[in-house]
């Protein structure tokens, strides 16, 4: 058996699979279903409370996944309506229904909840976005990163940003690019693998990938590589395996970028909240 | 002239199809010797003693490779994670569709014979659980199901019609049923979910004719009664320990033996001190008056919601050289138990998975506690194994002819965090008490299958996978395991060594016991697949 499968019938399931896989991480392209309601901290707070009555067994007290699958950051990717919809009404796979339980208000009350366990965090804005912009422009960021429907898809799109990552993270990621991956793919009780982790692999007959992984199961795993080319292998065809959470295809700014230009484009990035 | 030659053709159909949905009566010895007719598959777990074990041998080593899908079956509204396993007898398949519907297929294509579904109120409670079904029960010419709103229903196993209907217990109160019954020689035994809820757990006997409830055993006691002083003041009526999946009997010895479930609340432990029996149990109880004949309790003063609620497995093995009945059970506390089925002393016991709430066993096999391994306030304690434990209530598989005991486990840990809620009488708004988990990130997780010797819970091999699946075991006399992924692989392993030699990508894990049946001399696997039940055989 070849170790590449390439682009045969299993490999076209596998890429069906990673696309439907990361299509649920990409962000939305509609803007209305972000909420647009201020909710008020006793809000947040009933709902935290009824999502700990209610949620928390199956999905984890940090919504990071629990018998149920990690739901942070979830009203931003598939938007509060849809959220509120299977809030309601439960879905096939387990979700029980709560609109019995829930009055509609409660579970806007839930959604507020869910939106403060969005992975953001408390670094402040101190740059100029404006020049972020031109820093964003002038260094290559749109090859890989999708921004309003124009960019490379080989990293993550990155039109709401700014609604997801709060300026720390993102300062932290252009200087040490894969040191704090997200997490993506979700399994029952765990609270999911790691997005974008980079893979180091040998096949058999010695030849070498790098990239970082589409998606991978217990037989098999699909890389993407630095050109954005899709490699799908067996494991058992592998004669080195290696996963390296540290390191990513993205380079590193620390070096290429000033101090002052990499506050202004993390300015600009954490402007970055789609179309409100 | 017509009518004989009509006749003639039906009597070559049937010589061709002997046993073409003519029969439909499995009566009490079938199901007792089912090891003489491995063709079918007459109790959830494929016989009494709970082994997930199939003497059919034609699907092998040698030509697993080969084993291909022979047909699908979809059930016409989508449900997802189907979790039944399917009652196979006489040329037809019985399984359910969630929430509570019994769908009859003929076992040759999968097409769909008959349906029935009850009519369920517009809310249907469930509570810390989710409103499925692992399926059906046969006696004699009728099948048994128990449904989310925790009613036990006979239908006639030929065309569905139904029989009689027996309420159970009060859903709105947060009693659910999601296990199989169990069929006996003269009573339908099943329990109910709802710990979450704060019900009391219970399990009873029906008659199979009528409906009748032949006895009841409360699964804590009331004051009063042996172990009452295990509870605090009251707590024993809200106390949790239900019986929600299916159960083990030895005819011989006429015991019927059944897991509960964890205490309620289950983060909160302050209102309930001692041990609080008979939670995360297994009980053994007198087929003919549901008396306790005795007791193992795993987890004394559980509060990290381990219950153990998988079938207990029965075998019979030598120790130290003396042929002895055993009872197996991998739980999800993470340790491995062998006891004396007979009267429930503990033989042997041994982590299965890493774990560190406790720092061993001692000779009776009661846990020895960790220190600070509690659920805490705030960022709560790091314990292993997670909330789902080593397994949660999947299936293992016992092999008589390896002797090895083969179990999907979770190697995971979370962080338990306590809950500050009391129980408040009425109907149960949410899960009771509050707490829960934090999940550790997946790459810090994985999961395997491991076989280990069934008399000491010493490894003898494991298959590793990516994550922890919640996919039940099969081994067949073909030297084979068949198990699943929690990203939809299914596949088979070589029995004596754990080598992979086969593996089906699904497009969404396996959720039930995978079963095997013969018909038409053919061998087939059968699992489900999410929304989709499937049969696979060779060409």
């Amino acid at each position: 058996m070849t170790a590449l499968r390439g682009f045969g019938v299993g490999a076209f399931v596998f890429l069906a699979f990673a696309l439907a896989a990361s299509k649920a991480w990409a962000l939305p392209a509609a803007a209305q279903d972000l909420p647009t309601a201020n909710p008020l901290p006793a809000d947040v707070e009933q709902g935290k409370q009824s999502f700990e009555q209610r949620c928390s067994t199956c999905h984890g007290l940090d919504g990071g996944g629990a018998m149920g699958p990690n739901i942070q950051g979830i009203p931003m990717r598939i938007g509060a309506p849809q959220v509120a919809s299977t809030i309601k009404n439960g879905m096939s796979g387990g979700m029980p229904a709560f609109g019995g339980q829930l009055t509609d208000a409660q579970i806007q009350q839930v959604i507020a909840y869910l939106l403060t366990l969005t992975r953001k965090d408390s670094g402040a804005v101190t740059g100029d976005a404006a020049k972020g912009k031109e820093v964003y422009d002038a260094s290559g960021c749109a090859s890989c990163h999708i921004l309003d429907g124009q960019g490379g898809d080989s990293g993550p799109e990155l039109t709401k940003v700014g609604a997801l990552r709060g300026p720390g993270y993102l300062k932290t990621t252009l200087l040490y690019p894969g040191s704090d991956l997200p997490q993506a793919r979700v399994f029952l009780e765990t609270g999911g693998l790691l997005d974008y982790l980079y893979i180091h692999l040998v096949t058999n007959e010695g030849k070498t990938y790098d990239g970082t992984r589409v998606v991978e199961d217990s037989f098999h795993i699909v890389i993407r590589d630095a050109k954005g080319n899709f490699h799908s292998f067996q494991k058992s065809d592998l004669r080195e395996f290696k996963k390296e959470p540290g390191k990513s295809v993205m380079p590193s700014f620390k070096d290429k970028l000033s101090g002052a230009q990499i506050d202004d484009l993390v300015a600009y990035l954490a402007s970055l909240k789609g179309a409100q | 002239m017509k009518t004989l030659r009509y006749a003639a053709a039906l009597g070559a159909w049937m010589l061709v199809s002997p046993v073409y949905f003519l029969a439909q009566n499995v009566p009490y010895d079938r199901i007792l010797h089912s090891a003489n007719e491995p063709q079918s598959w007459l109790t959830y777990s494929g016989s009494y003693n709970s082994q997930q074990y199939s003497p059919l041998k034609q699907i092998n080593r040698e030509n697993i490779s080969k084993l291909k899908v022979a047909w699908i079956y979809q059930p016409s509204k989508a449900v997802s994670n189907l979790e039944a396993s399917p009652i196979v007898a006489d040329g037809v398949m019985y399984i359910t569709e969630p929430p509570s519907t019994v769908t009859a297929l003929d076992v040759r294509t999968g097409l769909r014979l008959w349906t029935w579904s009850p009519t369920l109120p517009e809310h249907v409670v469930s509570i810390g659980l989710y409103a499925t079904s692992r399926g059906v029960a046969i006696l004699g010419d009728s099948v048994f199901i128990g449904t989310a709103d925790s009613h036990l229903v006979a239908l006639d196993a030929k065309n569905g019609a139904l029989r009689w209907d027996v309420h159970v217990a009060d859903n709105a109160m947060g009693y659910a049923m999601t296990g199989p019954p169990l069929a006996l020689k003269d009573k339908i035994i099943i329990g109910s979910a709802g710990s979450e809820a704060a019900v009391r757990g219970f399990l009873d006997a029906y008659d199979p004719k009528t409906g009748k409830r032949l006895w009841r055993f409360w699964t804590t006691p009331r004051p009063g009664e042996p172990g009452a002083e295990t509870w605090g003041a009251g707590a024993y009526e809200s106390a949790g320990a239900t019986t929600w999946n299916n159960g083990s009997y030895d005819p011989d010895l006429n015991l019927v033996y059944w897991g509960t479930g964890n205490p309620a609340p289950d983060f909160n432990d302050d209102e309930r001190p001692g041990d609080n029996l008979y939670t995360c149990s297994v009980v053994a109880l007198d087929a003919d008056t549901g008396k306790l004949k005795w007791y193992f309790q795993f987890s004394p003063h559980e509060d990290h919601d381990w219950d153990s609620d998988e079938p207990p497995v029965l075998f019979n093995a030598s120790i130290d050289k003396k042929p002895r009945k055993l009872l197996g059970f991998a739980n999800r506390n993470g340790f491995y138990y062998v006891l004396d089925r007979t009267n429930g002393k503990f033989i042997a016991g041994k982590a299965f998975v890493k774990e560190t709430w406790a720092k061993g066993l001692d000779e009776n096999g009661r846990p020895i506690p960790a220190p600070n391994q509690e659920p805490t306030l705030g960022a709560g304690t790091l314990v292993y194994p997670s909330i789902t434990g080593g397994v949660d209530w999947t299936s293992p598989s016992y092999s008589p002819d390896t002797g090895l005991f083969y179990v999907s486990v979770h190697e995971t840990g979370a962080y338990f965090i306590k809950g500050t809620g009391k129980i408040e009488s009425g109907p149960p708004k949410g899960i009771v008490g509050g707490g829960g988990i934090r999940a550790l990130a997946g790459e810090q997780s994985y999961g395997a299958i491991r076989a280990l010797v069934a008399t000491t819970g010493e490894r003898k091999w494991e298959f590793k996978m990516l994550a922890p699946a919640w996919v039940p075991v099969l081994s067949t006399a073909g030297g084979l395991v068949f198990s699943g992924t929690d990203e939809a692989n299914f596949f088979a392993l070589d029995a004596s060594t754990g080598k992979p030699l086969w593996e089906f990508f699904m497009g969404h894990s396996a959720r039930s016991n995978p079963i095997s049946y013969e018909v038409d001399g053919k061998q087939y696997i059968f699992v489900t697949a999410g929304n989709t039940y499937l049969a696979f055989s060779l060409p």
